[in-house]
């Protein structure tokens, strides 16, 4: 166990953003923090990283970490390369020749202004800066925003090579397909409170999709309702009805919509 | 070794790295004590997740369909085949009831059973060819 929160709490003036929040996070997985806007899921990083002032609860972070924040900015007037030279100089444990390498694979110039990056070049230059360093446990918020798929795929592979080391990868994503391909497990964010955490492998075998007459009561997360039927999501020892295997993207969205 | 892997399926990515062993095992792809490959290169081959071939190796390794050499690997043990062979009758079955259930008559079912049965391996290559 690398990383263990209980019982986080953080309100803002008028929203109670995180909600209690118990978790815990082991040692080389990849753990990713799923949710709609909003959920609380770059508010929990942030206390996590004492960023935030926590109002309660205890977090217990065994190691080093390394942090790509959800806003990804970096110093405009820099060009690339002055910028690896500051982050190598203030960043304990740098690999300034990795860094180099990795920004020559994701063809950014080196010479270039910060400034004058595209969205997804900003984005792939802090990716760089961030795997470049060397660290227990890796925090990234949405590390793939705004990046083509084939850029997306290779970051993804990237984030997996650091478990091949034990390393830990802390995440958040809205995207569901991407979750899928990288996150051992998962736990789902909706308004500030924890709604699941599993792997993402149970949570397949957990829950199946049943349809039962309208108005029939079951245990479960409405999905759907159609004229005469309605789709709940369901754990399996509960199934009535019509039963059918349940995807990734049915389960999310009918937890997401289930909390009230 | 390579298989696909489908993330977007409901069916868990371990049970399907599973169940792609198992059938190489069954169609004589891979023979008892094959090596199979490391569980960081299968990982890194299919692109999924260290610990989900480590789980899908480790429930393989319970069956005995894939047994540890000390320093080495894996190899491949003994095939249960009467547990696979079923399973899959169970699928065909499953997927039989579908087909009734919306109207297929059986003697298009038997036709495709016919031809698939029929055909060998050559019509097979000269098909992908």
């Amino acid at each position: 166990m690398i990383l263990r929160v209980e019982g986080l709490k953080k309100t803002y003036k008028q929203n109670r953003a995180v909600d209690n929040v118990s978790f815990q996070v082991e040692e080389s997985s990849i753990f990713a923090l799923l949710g709609p806007n909003g959920a609380g899921k770059t508010t929990t990083i942030k206390c996590i990283l004492n960023l935030r002032k926590a109002d309660s609860g205890k977090i217990l972070l065994n190691g080093s970490f390394a942090y790509l924040p959800e806003t990804k900015e970096l110093y405009r007037y820099l060009t690339v390369e002055k910028m690896v030279e500051v982050s190598s100089s203030v960043t304990q444990n740098f690999e300034k020749n990795k860094c180099i390498e990795l920004l020559d694979e994701f063809q950014i110039p080196l010479r270039e202004k910060i400034a004058n990056l595209s969205h997804g070049m900003l984005t792939q230059t802090y990716m760089a800066l961030v795997l470049s360093q060397k660290a227990d446990i890796y925090f990234m918020d949405e590390p793939t925003w705004g990046l083509d798929p084939i850029m997306r795929n290779r970051i993804l592979e990237l984030i997996r090579a650091l478990t091949y080391d034990g390393r830990t990868v802390f995440y958040t994503s809205h995207i569901l397909a991407e979750v899928e391909k990288v996150a051992d497990v998962v736990a789902i964010m909706v308004k500030g409170k924890i709604a699941e955490v599993d792997s993402l492998d149970n949570l397949k075998e957990k829950y199946v999709l049943c349809v039962v007459p309208k108005g029939e009561k079951i245990d479960g997360f409405h999905y759907k309702s159609t004229e005469n039927e309605d789709i709940y999501v369901v754990r399996k020892e509960s199934a009535k009805g019509i039963v059918e295997p349940a995807n990734f993207d049915v389960i999310f969205e009918s937890i997401v919509k289930g909390v009230k | 070794m390579w298989f696909s892997v489908d993330f977007s399926s409901p069916v868990p990515v371990y049970k399907q790295i599973k169940e792609k062993i198992k059938a190489l095992i069954k169609s004589g792809k891979l023979r008892k004590d094959d090596f199979v490959p490391s569980i960081r290169s299968l990982a890194q081959d299919l692109q999924v997740n260290i610990n989900t071939v480590a789980r899908a190796y480790r429930e393989l390794m319970s069956e005995g369909v894939l047994q540890p050499v000390r320093g080495e690997g894996y190899v491949v043990g003994e095939l249960n085949e009467e547990d696979f062979t079923n399973q899959l009758i169970e699928q065909f079955e499953r997927a039989a009831v579908d087909c009734k259930r919306v109207g297929i008559d059986l003697k298009v079912l038997k036709e495709k059973l016919e031809m698939i049965y029929g055909r060998n391996e050559d019509d097979f290559e000269s098909r992908r060819a």
